[in-house]
């Protein structure tokens, strides 16, 4: 179709006032649905390890172990349908629920089992639930990742580590998750497809290589066969479910007719190939809740549904079947799915994870291998269902290059428009060369879609464990400045927590402080990579996912778990937090003792020591009037590239146990409010305790310039190294970029700061009077959606220290 | 900080006052655009917001609210000028700005930088891609910018070389047919001759209110508008764009407006930007030292809008700032 054909069509959001009065009942029904945790997979978990064929799979290969674990999860849940609903097909035995992973790091909510109800995000459980949950945790205290990997008198003080939380906060230990799968194989081969590759891998006991079949190799392909099985059987018990709804007394005839229309669907997908449009998005949603289910439920995405759906849209729309607005009311009811499942974090993790999200990722736009754009009518209709939604859920990409047709840019504004934080930017010119950085060919690095919140992969190729932990980074100036020791108490009296690095009374110039600042970020990595690589090794033996590794490519080739190393493209990925933070520090010591030698380095340290008391002075000068990052000047931008570059390639250097490269990302979820509560007073006039600088952002309030500026500067960095991407928020007044003046502009801006070099961008529109008001009185507004890192949460969610940080943020 | 500095240019060079040099502007013309506000203004409206832009001379302000007390400016002051933070004796103040230059916290500013066309132009260079990626540009605003406008024909000049779109704001009280202050007449015929948008504010029709409200007559206001509006018929340049200040119980008289109406109608540009009064500049007042404004009532919705309906009824299109439809003119 042409452009101004589909411009016409899907641009003014007014043309598409219709409403669906069925989409507002699921949405309403939705927002007014407590929160709770499902114990049915934890329950059926514990069934299965006391029936007889869990008793005797504990002693077969673990691969098979675990896929006979999973299977009797997959066919013994209980199906349950919702009203209305187009798509089904329920992630939890509750409406909205978190469920529990007792192989991950579940059992923390156990620090908040007496208050659940009370907490800012308030989870309902019944008392009986309540000592069910108890014992459940209790019971399987044992079976986390992270006891197995680190429940050990060599590596207890690394257990600890993850209370403390100062260095690095390791996410791996709750699970890996974060993955785009092959969702355009499932939709269109069908895992019919990957089964009988399986099968005949053991028919012939040849392996891809032509070799002889490994016990390891026998087990995956039977782990396969299993695995396809009982999700198979979910379908259908899904799909009995439904006829009987629709058989049963005062449903209409309308329903009847939908309920047994979802119910053929799910009798043929996702084993065959779809035959629609719907029973596409089926297909997708079907696997997706497989995964949820297999590993944990943070940023599993579904990539480039524009692309994967169309020729079955085209289709769909051709033979009459279909219309635009009966595409958009069954995406509505698509991404209203998307709502049905939560985190499980208690209040202490929160601080560092706020908004409740999972971020499940849907990416449109972009080019093809060859690098032609691919925008079509779907990615448009996907924004418009958006708008009838405007949830928490999903978490939408748009994918901008040079070709992005303007209709597409202006429609995705005017979502941005909306309120909701939604959809975030990403420049393809800056995407595919970091990508292409770790070994990618261009045409699959041009197939990327976003991982969850920011992260990148070439969908359906990638394992990458794109959010395994995240890095304090301005703690390593602290810790280079004093030792390896932290400001906050005296020298004596503390452990030390980094390295042992020069004296600075022996720093005689600024790469003095420099090589001790990479001494340090090296010390911290190397101690939580050795980590993350116990956790890697217990991973493999404990809690393979064979879910993830039939949508994976390069698994069934390898006859391995993805677990082991087997998919086409490894990686995983450390998040930096206070990047700004640690570039502004090494700017002002730079100036104020090497440059100006207004102090020397003793008197600063001893400054940061004491917080600036008594340099309040000193202190005001430095946040006000010292040069920042994030104002197009060329001297501080250049000091946060030597700190991303410090990070970067240290983080590089690293290898995972399933030979994949460590990558950096530039994001920091909510963690730099939580590591900033454990990093003393920095030299740009940060105060011990305060909140560090959030993923590629300027430090707070230090973007005097506007909007523009800070653009400047983050699109000036380097950012082939970036191969997790980054995250830059940038946040406006509602008034400031209304109608279609600001659109325009808002379009303008992300444009040129692709055109420069920017990877990432994401914006908030709001009202700062409606966010203190929020604030207030939370009940008053409920669904109120803003966009927190690289994540949208609904602000009620936030934790109190998150929603001021929201607050306070510079207003363009 | 390269811009605060001021800039020693040689007297051969063209320098004017500005005060402020604003990125991301989008309620001065199409698109996005970097706003530079010039020094001085010769009106003194009552309800004026922008007390920093009415004299010709740098000045020194002290903003309270950002003071910690630490009398770094009265200590370093040369002159022993300052008492107090805040409290300066203009008579032995040479402007030296020591203390601007001291302050740790940025409570005391400076209004008013000497300025070369170059020094504007290189902070300007790097927004050009946003101007030019949102059909956006640059505009003279302050203050009056027809005060510079020689400055300003050099200026736009360079800038509409690069293919940057100019508009500038005035208060339309300049004179086409005596000397300017700054430079000969030529110089602001050539500028109104190159530049591509002019944003005209207009405000009391009646000549009497305008001295009483504004400090001068308002005829040659009106010629002027009427100039100009000729010439864009005839010439097509420059746009011509009109804005009415709604300040209740001053320019929102029924009088003011019908008259203001049938003036825009007769020199036939029959849309109008409406901008609501507020009173967000109260306290640059105060960090100047300047006799606080009025105390009017805060302008209500059903006030501007019984305005708006008013001039829609006598076939004004109104609008809101920053949302006018630029393809009309």
């Amino acid at each position: 179709m042409q452009n101004t054909a589909i411009a016409e069509k899907i641009l003014p959001v007014d043309s598409y006032c219709q409403s669906f009065p069925r989409i507002q009942k699921i949405r309403t029904e939705l927002l007014l649905t407590s929160n709770s945790i499902c114990l049915e997979r934890p329950c059926l978990l514990k069934e299965f390890s006391k029936s007889k064929e869990g008793r005797t799979s504990k002693n077969q290969h673990p691969f098979i172990r675990r896929a006979k674990a999973l299977a009797y999860i997959f066919s013994n849940r209980l199906p349950r349908i919702y009203q209305d609903e187009l798509i089904i097909g329920n992630m939890t035995s509750k409406r909205i629920a978190a469920n529990y992973y007792p192989e991950g790091g579940s059992i923390n909510i156990l620090e908040d089992l007496f208050k659940l109800e009370k907490r800012q995000t308030p989870l309902k459980l019944s008392s009986k639930e309540k000592r069910k949950l108890l014992s459940i945790a209790m019971g399987s205290v044992f079976d986390s990742i992270g006891a197995k990997a680190l429940l050990r008198p060599d590596r207890i003080s690394h257990f600890l580590n993850f209370f403390r939380a100062k260095r690095y906060f390791v996410t791996e230990e709750a699970g890996i998750g974060h993955q785009v799968g092959g969702y355009y194989n499932v939709v269109h081969h069908g895992l019919i497809k990957v089964e009988k590759e399986a099968v005949s891998y053991l028919e012939s006991g040849k392996s891809f290589q032509g070799q002889q079949l490994t016990d390891d190799q026998i087990a995956f392909y039977q782990s396969v066969k299993i695995i396809i099985k009982s999700i198979c059987n979910m379908a259908l018990n899904l799909a009995e479910k439904a006829e009987k709804m629709a058989n049963s007394a005062g449903i209409s005839a309308k329903r009847n007719a939908e309920l047994l229309e979802a119910a053929a669907a799910c009798r043929h997908v996702p084993y065959h190939p779809a035959r629609s449009f719907k029973e596409g998005l089926q297909a997708c949603w079907l696997v997706h809740i497989a995964m949820n289910l297999e590993d944990f439920e943070q940023g599993l995405s579904f990539g480039r549904l524009d692309q994967i759906l169309y020729s079955l849209y085209c289709q769909d729309i051709e033979q009459m079947k279909l219309t635009p607005d009966s595409a958009i009311e069954i995406l509505a009811s698509f991404q209203l799915k998307t709502c049905e499942t939560i985190p499980l974090y208690s209040d202490r993790i929160d601080r560092f994870f706020s908004g409740n999200g999972v971020a499940q990722g849907i990416t449109l736009g972009g080019t093809d291998e060859k690098g032609n754009d691919v925008t079509n009518e779907l990615s448009g209709l996907f924004l418009n269902a958006f708008d009838h939604v405007r949830t928490r859920e999903p978490a939408l990409h748009v994918r901008v290059h040079e070709a992005t047709p303007d209709w597409f840019l202006q429609k995705a504004v005017e979502t941005v428009q909306l309120g909701c934080g939604k959809p975030s930017f990403f420049g393809d010119n800056s995407i595919v060369r970091a990508l292409e950085g770790v070994g990618m060919t261009k045409a699959h690095a041009r197939d990327y879609a976003i991982i969850g919140c920011v992260e990148m992969a070439s969908q359906g190729r990638t394992y990458n464990s794109s959010d395994a932990a995240l890095f304090n980074l301005p703690l390593c100036l602290e810790l280079a400045l004093n030792r390896g020791k932290q400001f906050s108490k005296p020298d004596w009296s503390q452990r030390r927590l980094g390295a042992k690095t020069q004296a600075i009374t022996q720093m005689t110039c600024f790469e003095d402080v420099v090589k001790a600042f990479k001494y340090q970020v090296e010390d911290s990595i190397n101690e939580m990579v050795k980590v993350i690589g116990w956790l890697e090794d217990s991973y493999r033996i404990w809690r393979p996912t064979p879910v993830n590794s039939i949508i994976t490519e390069g698994c069934m080739k390898n006859g391995l778990d993805i677990t082991w190393g087997s998919a086409l493209y490894n990686l995983t990925a450390i998040q930096v937090a206070g990047l700004a933070d640690a570039g502004d520090s090494l700017y002002a010591l730079n100036r104020l003792v090497f440059e100006e030698k207004r102090y020397s380095l003793e008197e600063l340290v001893k400054i940061l020591k004491c917080n600036f008391k008594g340099f309040e002075i000193l202190r005001e000068e430095l946040t006000h009037k010292f040069p920042r990052y994030g104002n197009g000047i060329t001297e501080a931008d250049r000091m946060t590239q030597l700190a991303a570059d410090i990070f970067s390639d240290t983080i590089r250097s690293h290898y995972n146990s399933r030979g994949g490269q460590y990558v950096p990302g530039m994001y920091s979820m909510t963690c730099h409010i939580g590591f900033g509560q454990k990093t003393g007073a920095l030299p740009n006039g940060r105060p011990a305790g305060y909140r560090l600088s959030n993923g590629l952002s300027p430090v707070d309030g230090s973007d005097r310039t506007g909007p523009t500026a800070v653009l400047r500067s983050a699109g000036s960095l380097d950012s082939s190294k970036w191969a997790n991407c980054c995250a830059l928020n940038m946040k406006f007044d509602k008034k400031s970029v209304q109608g279609k003046a600001g659109r325009m502009a808002m379009a303008g801006l992300f444009k040129t700061y692709f055109e420069q070099g920017g990877m990432q961008v994401q914006v908030n529109v709001l009202d700062t009077r409606i966010l203190q008001e929020a604030k207030k009185n939370p009940s008053a507004y409920p669904g109120l959606v803003v966009r927190v890192a690289g994540y949208c949460a609904y602000f009620n969610d936030l934790h109190p220290s998150v929603q001021d940080e929201i607050i306070e943020r510079t207003v363009h | 900080m390269k811009f605060m500095k001021l800039d020693n240019q040689q007297n051969t060079d063209l320098t004017s006052l500005v005060f402020s040099v604003q990125h991301f502007c989008m309620h001065d013309g199409p698109g996005i655009r970097t706003t530079i506000f010039f020094k001085g203004c010769p009106l003194r409206c009552t309800w004026c917001q922008n007390p920093e832009s009415w004299s010709r001379k740098p000045q020194i302000a002290f903003k309270q609210h950002l003071c910690i007390g630490c009398r770094t400016c009265v200590d370093k002051c040369p002159e022993q000028a300052l008492s107090d933070p805040g409290y300066r004796n203009a008579d032995k103040c040479v402007l030296c700005f020591t203390c601007v230059g001291e302050c740790p916290s940025t409570a005391v500013v400076r209004f008013g930088d000497l300025r070369s066309v170059g020094s504007v132009i290189d902070e300007l260079e790097p927004e050009f891609p946003f101007y030019l990626n949102s059909n956006g540009g640059v505009t003279f605003s302050g203050g009056e910018p027809t005060l510079y406008s020689e400055f300003l024909v050099n200026l736009t000049e360079d800038l509409q070389n690069k293919g940057i779109h100019i508009s500038m704001e005035t208060c339309g009280y300049f004179s086409l047919n005596e000397k300017a202050i700054d430079n000969s007449k030529t110089s602001l015929k050539k500028l109104l001759s190159i530049i591509n948008l002019v944003i005209f504010d207009l405000k009391l029709f009646d000549n009497e209110e305008h001295k009483q409200y504004c400090g001068t007559d308002n005829r040659q206001i009106k010629e002027n508008f009427t100039t100009l509006a000729k010439q864009k018929s005839f010439q097509n340049k420059p746009g011509l764009w009109p804005r009415l200040p709604v300040i209740p119980g001053i320019t929102d008289s029924r009088d003011n407006l019908i008259n203001w109406s049938d003036f825009l109608l007769e020199n036939q540009i029959p849309f109008l930007t409406l901008v609501p009064y507020h009173k967000m500049g109260e306290s640059k007042r105060s960090w100047l030292n300047t006799e606080p404004g009025p105390d009017l009532t805060p302008l209500s919705d059903e006030m501007l809008k019984a305005a708006q309906d008013l001039l829609e009824s006598r076939g004004i299109t109104c609008y809101a700032p920053g949302e006018e439809d630029w393809s009309l003119i």
